[in-house]
């Protein structure tokens, strides 16, 4: 258990240092010269070099990388060209919202989607199954931001039930709780389909097993065959094709809170790249790589954790 | 012709043809005559259409739909929508079939490469591909868009990496199998290069996965690429684009919903279709991909 999970990190940290490399390529291409910004339309070329050498631009490549390494290090992200707020600053007051976002999205997706896909899994092959399948094959074409224009539409606008722009408050205020219901059932709109489906074919295959089969021969009522022994075994795959699936979410999240106006890094980053604000765009892409590696790594070491079998293969 | 394979020919019935065995399903049949309209619809867009896609009244401005003369009405820029509808479809397929065929060809490489040299490079390839598989789609999408500034070239481009890891699992899967059977020996034992050996023998044998994965991959990349397009990483208006559509048409979605909503409902059919096409096609050609 220990080892698999070590050598999962360790193969975790090449992938982190390609993200941070990415990174800084990431700056060294973009056409404008931090210097030159920083300096201000009206400096004199020997400013800007001043400024460059101050910088550490005028150093040899892989000495700026040490260099960048060593600030990421600390924290230090670089500053916006745009407002000349720090990136970790604003980063760190928009992780919060984004989090919240995903977190009350999967909070009735999840439940639902594995509700419709053990349905449609026991009566397979019937009006139900058919239904559902239908439905999870249309959430999964859907476009994000269709199903929150709609949501605007008609709940928001049309019938003014619920607010459909900006983050309400804190999420234990009824105005926090309002204003993140239209997002979330936005989010977790488009995730039911893939966790419904996923479900359905994680429960048929428990379901012609051989302790399913024991479980019914022994007389158990089918409500506890399906729960206790079919579902149970089901839920391994199931919470790990979910966690395979964030960065579905993810993307979801960026589109859905850029249609509600929805403080989060997903916004942060879609509009530091149109007003081409390099540190930003570069600090929420890290950071939002880094989380996501994170994640799936969590995923992967709890998937191990949870079913021996992965451990020996 | 040996004894048994003949008894064998003899005794399988013959299958019904790929078509056949699509159309038998309803759902597959309509998913089929849509991707064929709606590709025929892109191709034919400027002789389908009624006016120009840049052509702006401005008598017309935000009419409804079943305005005279005006089927969808016209949008912002008193622009006709049936117009911008064909032509962005046309853009919009266009962008999701250069990406699939340069995102699924270079997989698809990569992937034979990895079963082929299986010794050597299966190890390093699939590194490469868990590696690409790390950064999700949107991820990729905007850092690309970040390093290239927004577009339709940043969108293509990001949509083929995101596909690149995807392809090559799927055609190594494949491909491995393939290599285990007796008639790769054979052919290797009569000295053809591995090139011909790889071209000739392997591929064709993972055509079915390959086709399929492509068609279910059709309707991601179209539903990402509006995605992109819609947040203004991809294309940019007066670019008819289905997703840079209904992000124009956001801004009138209380005066005129119908500007934003027409394009979605577009996108929505045409994933839709690739999506229900491409589950379809993968039971009637290949039942062991189901997943």
């Amino acid at each position: 258990m220990l080892r698999h999970a070590l050598h999962r990190i360790m193969l975790a940290f090449p992938v982190m240092f390609g993200v941070l490399l990415i990174g800084f390529l990431l700056m060294q291409v973009v056409p404008t010269d931090p210097a030159t910004v920083r300096a201000g339309p009206t400096a004199t070329p020997d400013v800007i070099a001043a400024i460059r050498a101050d910088l550490g631009l005028d150093a040899p490549l892989h000495h700026q990388f040490a260099l960048y390494m060593g600030r990421l290090v600390q924290g230090d992200l670089g500053v916006s060209i745009i407002n000349n707020v720090p990136v970790t600053q604003e980063l760190s007051a928009t992780i919060g919202p984004t989090l919240e976002l995903m977190a009350a999205s999967l909070f009735w997706s999840i439940p639902l989607g594995i509700l419709l896909g053990t349905l449609a899994a026991y009566w397979r092959g019937s009006l139900m199954d058919r239904c559902i399948m239908a439905v999870s094959v249309a959430g999964v074409s859907v476009p994000v931001f269709f199903l929150g224009l709609l949501l605007i539409w008609f709940v928001g606008f049309k019938w003014q039930l619920l607010p459909f722009t900006g983050r309400g408050g804190p999420l234990w205020t009824i105005d926090g709780i309002r204003a993140i219901i239209l997002p979330a059932i936005t989010l977790g709109g488009v995730f039911i389909g893939p966790v419904a489906r996923m479900t359905r074919t994680a429960v048929l295959d428990v379901l012609t097993a051989d302790h399913v089969r024991t479980a019914r021969a022994k007389g158990l009522p089918e409500r506890l065959v399906v729960l206790r022994h079919a579902l149970r075994n089901a839920l391994v795959p199931v919470i790990t094709l979910i966690g395979l699936q964030i960065g579905f979410l993810l993307g979801g999240a960026v589109v859905t809170e850029t249609v509600f106006a929805w403080p989060g890094v997903g916004r942060l980053a879609v509009g530091a790249i149109l007003s081409s604000d390099f540190p930003m765009a570069q600090g929420t892409i890290i950071v939002l790589s880094l989380g996501f590696i994170v994640v799936n790594l969590v995923v992967d070491v709890l998937y191990a954790a949870l079913d021996p079998r992965i451990r020996e293969a | 012709m040996s004894a048994t394979q003949e008894a064998a020919e003899v005794a399988m019935p013959q299958r019904p043809g790929l078509l056949a065995r699509l159309l038998r399903e309803p759902a597959a049949a309509l998913s089929l005559f849509l991707v064929v309209a709606l590709l025929f619809a892109a191709i034919c867009a400027p002789l389908l259409a009624p006016t120009d896609p840049y052509d702006n009244d401005l008598t017309k401005v935000m009419q409804p739909p079943g305005s005279p003369g005006l089927p969808l009405g016209a949008d912002a820029q008193g622009r006709d929508m049936v117009t911008r509808l064909l032509y962005g479809l046309r853009v919009s397929l266009l962008m999701g079939f250069v990406a699939v065929l340069i995102g699924g060809g270079l997989g698809a490489v990569l992937g034979f490469l990895a079963a082929f040299y299986q010794r050597w490079l299966d190890g390093p390839v699939m590194r490469l591909v868990d590696i690409m598989l790390s950064f999700p789609a949107i991820l990729v999408g905007l850092a690309i868009a970040a390093i290239f500034g927004p577009g339709i070239f940043s969108v293509v481009l990001a949509l083929s990496v995101a596909t690149i890891p995807l392809m090559a699992r799927i055609v190594r899967g494949s491909a491995l199998v393939v290599m285990r059977l007796d008639y790769i020996e054979a052919a290797r034992a009569t000295g053809m290069t591995d090139a011909r050996l790889i071209w000739r023998h392997l591929a064709p044998n993972c055509l079915s996965a390959i086709f399929v994965f492509a068609t279910l991959r059709f309707g991601q990349v179209i539903l990402l690429g509006s995605a992109l397009s819609f947040l203004g990483l991809g294309a940019q208006p007066p670019v008819p684009e289905l997703g840079a559509m209904a992000s124009e048409g956001r801004n009138f979605l209380f005066f005129a919903p119908h500007i934003a909503v027409v394009p979605c409902i577009l996108i929505f059919i045409v994933v839709l279709a690739f999506n229900i096409l491409g589950d379809a096609l993968r039971d009637a050609l290949d039942p062991r991909l189901r997943l």
